[in-house]
């Protein structure tokens, strides 16, 4: 038996409504989950990227997952919206407090971008209206190569006959591209009564062409490497990590001013390396490298 | 004679309102997977779900059922299960969900049934399990030892069983 997640959870404000969302979940045996904030890029002006409210605040307790003694994981997830070019920006500092990144991309060209340059985890694929664009192979291995993963949403085609039509159409239209490989299968909605088990999730998937153990990836071990890559994004190829120093170590005898000093720092102060010797060798050779597929399983283990 | 092969689906009811549970019933449900095949597979589904094709069991309480289908078309029966979303019961439309327990899946080999005997074997099993869930849930002690003293009941109840198969062996 494998993990199961589903990397789709969109935020809503209701509280309730979340909590009874988070317990089916776990009760339908999912042991992760991510939280989606979507941002709306806009063409004009300089908008905000919103914060990922703490898990604390959302939630009072974690409910216990089907099967196991654990309680459900929560991840946050930032979904950007993408109709121009410079809407995403590369290593912007709000991207930092999410822990997976993915874009929409609305167009062929931002499709083609997203595939070769975006450094993102996920890229979702438009199942409400028919695709505007074709899927071309190349943009797709290239998105393989780099270990992106296209993200299929199954709750509107739950939801009524023609968006179910247009979801089969662009499930299959992606699946005939890439063979059924990088495809994550997650829910989308908001509502507990539309989050399906994962084992009828994987059924699903093979109505887009899938074979049983590509539908199966598609809700386990790909979502896995998902949540692996995004940690080789947030961390050079998941060598070297940079963490902030707690506030409570630092020495009690110095005064207020040097505190809240030390506090404003960025948090590349401290620096953990796994490899002691010839550090500066490392370091550059393994940040010239874009972090492949291949990498990130050897950095799993 | 060959013998006909069917495979069983256990499938979980989930409802929203928990005091729905008790109408369910097998006839209301057997036309609503019956709807949301011949709508996802149009004729040609309808006409592979009408041979062979049955609600076996509806366990009310539980929220447990369990579905017969001929073995060449369970895939097609199992794709349209996700897309049932309401079930009509006593003239009121029930929104509700079906998720499956017990089938076979690439890869979890473990799951697969081919009997209804091995259904019931996995029911027993499943709701120990939830049993076990239940029980840091409960607030009085009055509850607490009721689900204990049920938690006991049925691990007997699986020692007896093996042992009889042991004596049989």
């Amino acid at each position: 038996m494998s993990l199961f997640m589903d990397l789709n959870l969109p935020f809503t404000a209701d509280k309730k409504r979340l909590k009874t969302l988070l317990e089916t979940a776990a009760h339908l045996g999912f042991s992760t989950v991510a939280i989606n904030y979507v941002h709306k890029a806009q063409s004009k002006g300089k908008q905000e990227i919103p914060k990922p409210t703490p898990l604390d605040q959302l939630v009072d307790e974690l409910p216990i997952v089907q099967g196991r003694s654990r309680p459900i994981k929560i991840l946050n997830r930032l979904t950007i919206l993408v109709t121009d070019t410079n809407h995403y920006r590369t290593n912007a500092a709000e991207y930092k407090a999410y822990d997976i990144l993915a874009v929409h991309p609305t167009t062929e060209k931002l499709f083609h971008a997203a595939c070769m340059t975006f450094d993102v985890d996920i890229i979702c694929i438009t199942i409400t209206e028919r695709l505007p664009f074709f899927f071309k192979r190349a943009p797709i291995n290239a998105a393989r190569e780099r270990g992106v993963m296209f993200e299929v949403c199954y709750a509107a085609a739950i939801r009524d006959s023609t968006m179910r039509r247009y979801t089969l159409t662009n499930g299959l239209a992606l699946v005939e591209r890439n063979n059924g490989k990088n495809v994550i299968i997650s829910s989308g909605t908001d509502k507990a009564l539309e989050l399906r088990g994962p084992y009828d999730v994987a059924n699903l998937a093979q109505l887009f062409g899938m074979s049983e153990a590509e539908a199966k990836d598609g809700v386990s071990s790909n979502c896995r490497s998902v949540l692996l890559h995004a940690e080789t994004r947030k961390t050079a190829s998941g060598i070297i990590y940079t963490v902030k120093t707690p506030k409570d170590t630092e020495p009690k005898e110095t005064d207020t001013d040097t505190i809240s000093m030390v506090t404003d720092e960025p948090p590349s102060a401290k620096k953990r390396k796994t490899s002691a010797e010839t550090d500066t060798d490392t370091v550059s050779m393994v940040t010239d490298e874009p972090p492949s597929a291949k990498k990130q399983k050897t950095s799993a283990s | 004679m060959v013998r006909v092969k069917s495979r069983y689906l256990l499938c979980e009811i989930n409802i929203s309102v928990p005091s729905n549970r008790l109408l369910l019933e097998d006839r209301p449900i057997f036309s609503a997977v019956k709807d949301a095949v011949a709508s996802m597979h149009g004729d040609y589904g309808a006409a592979q779900c009408s041979i062979g094709f049955s609600v076996k069991y509806v366990n009310a309480l539980t929220g447990i059922m369990l579905i017969r289908c001929p073995k060449s078309s369970y895939r097609l029966i199992w794709s349209a299960l996700p897309f049932v979303t309401s079930v009509e019961l006593k003239g009121r439309k029930i929104p509700l969900f079906l998720n499956c327990l017990h089938v076979g899946v690439a890869g979890g080999g473990e799951l697969h049934s081919g009997t209804i005997r091995t259904c019931q074997k996995f029911l027993v099993r499943y709701n120990t399990q939830q049993l076990h869930r239940m029980l840091p849930q409960c607030k009085t002690t009055d509850e607490k030892t009721h689900v204990r003293r049920a938690i006991l009941r049925s691990s007997t109840k699986m020692l007896k069983g093996k042992e009889h198969k042991d004596e049989s062996d």
